[in-house]
């Protein structure tokens, strides 16, 4: 992507105003994104992102810097940039590189640029079929498929020269269902690190046939009951709940700060027992996996909660340094455009022991969220909120009815700490992750379980 | 290769083979950021990125591709995958590349004066802000995404059709949210200011403002589930309206995705209620003379009195729907297609203050900021229920801020709801504002 000799002067030059430690990262990216619409492939897009990032540290204080420009003068000049924000005493002699490729640990058949845009569609035609004729009342499908290609370098100081090719598959299913009053969607986007083998593979008729069903459950829905509940969070995607209310928290850059409700905490009780939670970016082929980090570094799995007991944390290069720990192969970023840092791969919660009939049989009253959807934490405070996409009733042990637009908000470790069932049924969900380093491909997971009590906002006015 | 050099080797290659019309768009951008955590630089980052879009006209259907690395490598890819693109294509309603207009608007976004702030002054000021910050009240212990950033874009539209366009603008904006506690309650407070000259700025004065609105949210009263009426503060109001803007797309509603499908010349909001898109307004965040297809922009009335006057178009809705483009053709970067969307879009301020707005209800609940508005909302049927933070209204006077709250409602059941618009509209970091706006109420459920 660039030669060595380059390389090497852009981190010297880097490094002339006293740094410790500098790094380059190098990315060309090829991307197809292709929308289908009321049966027809109406968008079709095609782009190649290409940039450069350089970082340099003296001690714990960075700089970072990026451009499109890959001429010698052009990425001499951003070296400089970042080195002029630097005012170190350091003299280190970067170490000589160590060429490596990062070792394959999610094997990829067909590379998406390898392959004709008219196959992709035709598998995004199937889709938008099954979906609309799921029922009569779906009255609008919208199918979009995107690929990725990230070519990376990543080399530093300390002697790093690893290159690694990154591939994500994703396919979006969005239905929607009407009739003369009302108008409600259904979505379900699957995606994985694979090439198009995994579209060629998809169950189309389980995820197609899935958004056309939530769209027309939600269409017959009453609003949703306000009030406190019992919930209980179905699996897969379900975990994204203790993603943003619990993973974020256990993330370096809010750890090292001290502002995480779980700073200062390894070794202590943050969860009842039952509660495992782990981020594993080893997981073959996952949505959220990894060959190698965006600083170098190999995935690894990492315990965070262990039977409810706060064992470690996610922590990227910058604040291993800070929190005197070792990195876990955890720093990850979006492009060139952002410097890395502790970011997620796949997280979810372990398997239990109750199976999801008897979450449901032991509950008098309560919400059952079968699907969610998106939300977002304020980290300061813990404060979360999420929708539901598909929500019931539960009543006397037994689903009754489907309702519509729940919302729940809570504060994060404090659901944790009411999590009172924990089923067998373990599930990965695919989503986008936005943070500090921009937004990445995370997988989050957990069996079906029960929070003894959650906030739940909707619009039925007499609950 | 430069930019010039770039399009006239693309167009010349493109058309040996077999694109018929053809047009680039470039985008410049460099940036500078800064963030500050305790007095210390933690965060500096300076970048210059630029992106090239190009789309073409290959029997019948229009390809797009683009890209960040403007070389002989880039001018195959883009060529190959937008014949490819263009290949698989089956929309039925042609895009079309413009000539362009007679006439645009002789304006200029860029501030000239902002350009020779230094790096210095930025990193001093934003130290001397932390300063104040932590002055300004005991209970601050800390800051979240506190950071200043400067930004310079300039764009380019060529065609060969002759079209030539060129734009460029700045702008200076910070961010803070101020972490304030006690009695073991954290709470936090976001504070954005948009830097329209710099001899202005007064760190003590802005760090008050923010300090202020973290401890606003103190020591919260418990208040009952219920149906209340609700003042949407400014920033909320807007945060709402932004969220449902794809509803006034003519593209979202010809994809039958928007209720609005059929509503032009009708009634959909209170008499009072005045919707404007303004191209041209200083220091709005989205100001531009000409469209993404090069279309002369103008101010245009969305809603006046009520009535829906108009969708917004760009030239393919346009001519579907049998209308003149509304100049609202828009491409969010060189990374997206056309679509359609607003350029500074607001309801028309009112005659009341804030204050006034409070004063006038007997027992009510003041929404000053609403999350979750990417996941909580049904854009199509407007339903809506979103977590919020706000204050309590007894007798005309805020009594104090609420537990964290959720708030349900519809959108354009909304709009028909509004009894009072206050006259302090404010866009904030965004392209679409609104003053505070008096709802005769909303569910409310309390955590």
């Amino acid at each position: 992507m660039l030669n060595q000799a380059l390389v090497q002067d852009v981190i010297d030059e880097a490094l002339k105003t006293g740094g410790d430690f500098a790094e380059v990262f190098v990315e060309d990216t090829f991307k197809d994104q292709l929308m289908l619409l009321g049966g027809r492939i109406d968008t079709s897009l095609s782009g190649r992102e290409f940039g450069v990032g350089i970082r340099v540290y003296n001690g714990f204080h960075s700089a970072y810097t990026y451009t499109t420009d890959f001429s010698r003068e052009g990425l001499l000049k951003t070296a400089h940039h970042a080195a002029q924000a630097i005012h170190g005493e350091s003299q280190i002699q970067p170490q000589k590189f160590q060429v490596e490729q990062a070792s394959i640990i999610h094997p990829i058949a067909q590379l998406p640029q390898s392959v004709e845009k008219t196959r992709k569609a035709s598998v995004m035609k199937n889709a938008a079929d099954i979906a609309s004729q799921y029922h009569n009342s779906i009255s609008q499908v919208k199918v979009s498929l995107l690929d990725e290609e990230q070519n990376v370098l990543i080399a530093n100081s300390d002697g790093k020269f690893v290159e690694d090719q990154r591939i994500h598959s994703r396919m979006a299913i969005a239905a929607i269902a009407s009739n003369e009053h009302d108008m409600e969607t259904g979505f379900y986007g699957p995606g994985a690190v694979r090439g198009f083998e995994f579209f060629e593979d998809l169950d189309l008729n389980h995820y197609a046939s899935e958004a056309a069903r939530i769209a027309v459950t939600n269409l017959g829905a009453d609003p949703c009951p306000s009030g406190k509940f019992p919930v209980i969070i179905d699996n897969e995607f379900g975990g994204v709940i203790f993603h943003e209310a619990c993973g974020h928290g256990l993330e370096a850059t809010s750890v090292a700060k001290g502002k995480s409700a779980f700073a200062n905490k390894v070794g202590e009780r943050v969860a009842p027992d039952i509660v495992t939670y782990i981020d594993d970016g080893t997981i073959p082929n996952e949505w959220g996996s990894i060959n190698v980090d965006d600083e170098g570094n190999k995935p690894q799995k990492n315990v965070l909660i262990e039977n409810g007991i706060l064992k470690g944390y996610l922590v990227d290069q910058l604040n291993s340094r800070i929190m005197k720990t070792k990195p876990t192969g955890s720093g990850r970023r979006e492009s060139y455009r952002f410097a890395p840092t502790s970011r997620m791969t796949n997280t979810y919660i372990a398997p239990g022991e109750s199976t999801p009939e008897e979450i449901i049989e032991n509950t008098e009253y309560g919400i059952y969220a079968r699907y969610m959807g998106g939300g977002s934490v304020n980290p300061a405070t813990g404060d979360y909120n999420f929708a539901v996409n598909e929500a019931y009733i539960v009543k006397n042990g037994k689903i009754d009815k489907p309702v519509r637009g729940a919302t729940l908000i809570g504060n994060g470790p404090k659901t944790l700490q009411t999590v009172d069932m924990v089923g067998n049924n373990l599930g990965h969900g695919a989503g986008m992750c936005g943070s500090l380093s921009g937004s990445i491909p995370v997988n989050v997971g957990q069996p079906t379980l029960r929070v003894s009590e959650i906030t739940v906002g909707g619009r039925k006015e007499d609950a | 290769m430069n930019v010039i050099e770039f399009k006239d080797e693309l167009f010349q290659q493109g058309s040996e083979k077999g694109f018929k019309d053809m047009e680039i768009y470039y985008e410049k951008t460099d940036r500078f950021v800064c963030a500050i955590e305790k007095g210390e630089v933690d965060q500096f980052t300076t970048a210059e990125v630029t992106g090239v879009s190009f789309r073409g006209e290959y029997s019948g259907q229009m390809g797009y591709a683009y890209t960040e690395r403007l070389d002989e490598s880039s001018i195959d890819f883009l060529l190959d995958s937008a014949l490819e693109s263009a290949s698989v294509l089956e929309s039925e309603d042609v895009e079309e590349i413009y000539e362009g207009d007679r006439e645009y608007r002789d304006l200029s976004f860029t501030k000239e004066a902002l350009k020779s702030v230094t790096s210095e002054e930025k990193i001093n000021f934003m130290k001397q802000l932390d300063h104040e910050i932590y002055q300004a009240d005991e209970r601050v212990i800390g800051t979240n995404f506190f950071q200043i950033q400067s930004v310079e874009v300039q764009k380019a539209m060529y065609n060969n059709k002759g079209l030539a366009l060129e734009d460029d603008k700045n702008y200076i904006i910070f961010f803070v949210v101020v972490i304030v506690k006690e009695n073991d309650l954290t709470k936090s407070g976001v504070h954005v200011e948009i830097i329209e000259d710099w001899s202005k700025v007064d760190a003590k004065q802005s760090a008050h403002k923010a300090v202020q609105e973290a401890v606003s949210y103190l020591n919260p009263l418990e208040v009952e589930d219920q149906f209340y009426p609700i003042i949407l503060r400014q920033d909320a109001a807007g945060d709402l309206l932004e969220t449902f803007v794809t509803t006034f797309s003519a593209e979202t509603a010809q994809q039958g995705m928007s209720k609005l499908k059929e509503k032009v010349g009708s009634k959909i909001a209170g008499d009072h209620i005045n919707l404007i898109d303004d191209p041209f307004r200083k220091n709005g965040m989205a100001s531009r003379t000409f469209d993404a297809e090069g279309v002369a922009t103008k101010e245009l009335k969305v809603i006046e009195n009520g009535i829906l006057t108009t969708l917004l178009h760009n030239r393919k809705t346009a001519k579907k729907d049998g209308v003149k483009t509304t100049g609202h053709a828009s491409k969010p970067s060189y990374k997206g297609t056309i679509n359609v969307a607003p350029s500074n879009l607001y309801i028309e301020p009112g005659e009341k203050s804030y204050e006034e707005l409070v004063q006038g209800i007997d027992e009510g609940i003041v929404v000053t900021d609403l999350q979750g508005l990417h996941s909580g909302v049904n854009e199509i049927s407007g339903d809506f229920s979103l977590a919020a933070n706000g204050y309590y209204v007894k007798d005309g006077k805020i009594q104090g801020p609420t537990n964290l709250m959720t708030v349900a409602g519809n959108f354009f059941e909304l709009l028909n709801q509004v009894d009072g618009i206050g006259r302090d509209l404010d866009f904030g970091p965004s392209n679409v504002g609104s003053p505070s706006l008096l709802l005769e109420g909303l569910s409310v459920t309390f955590e």
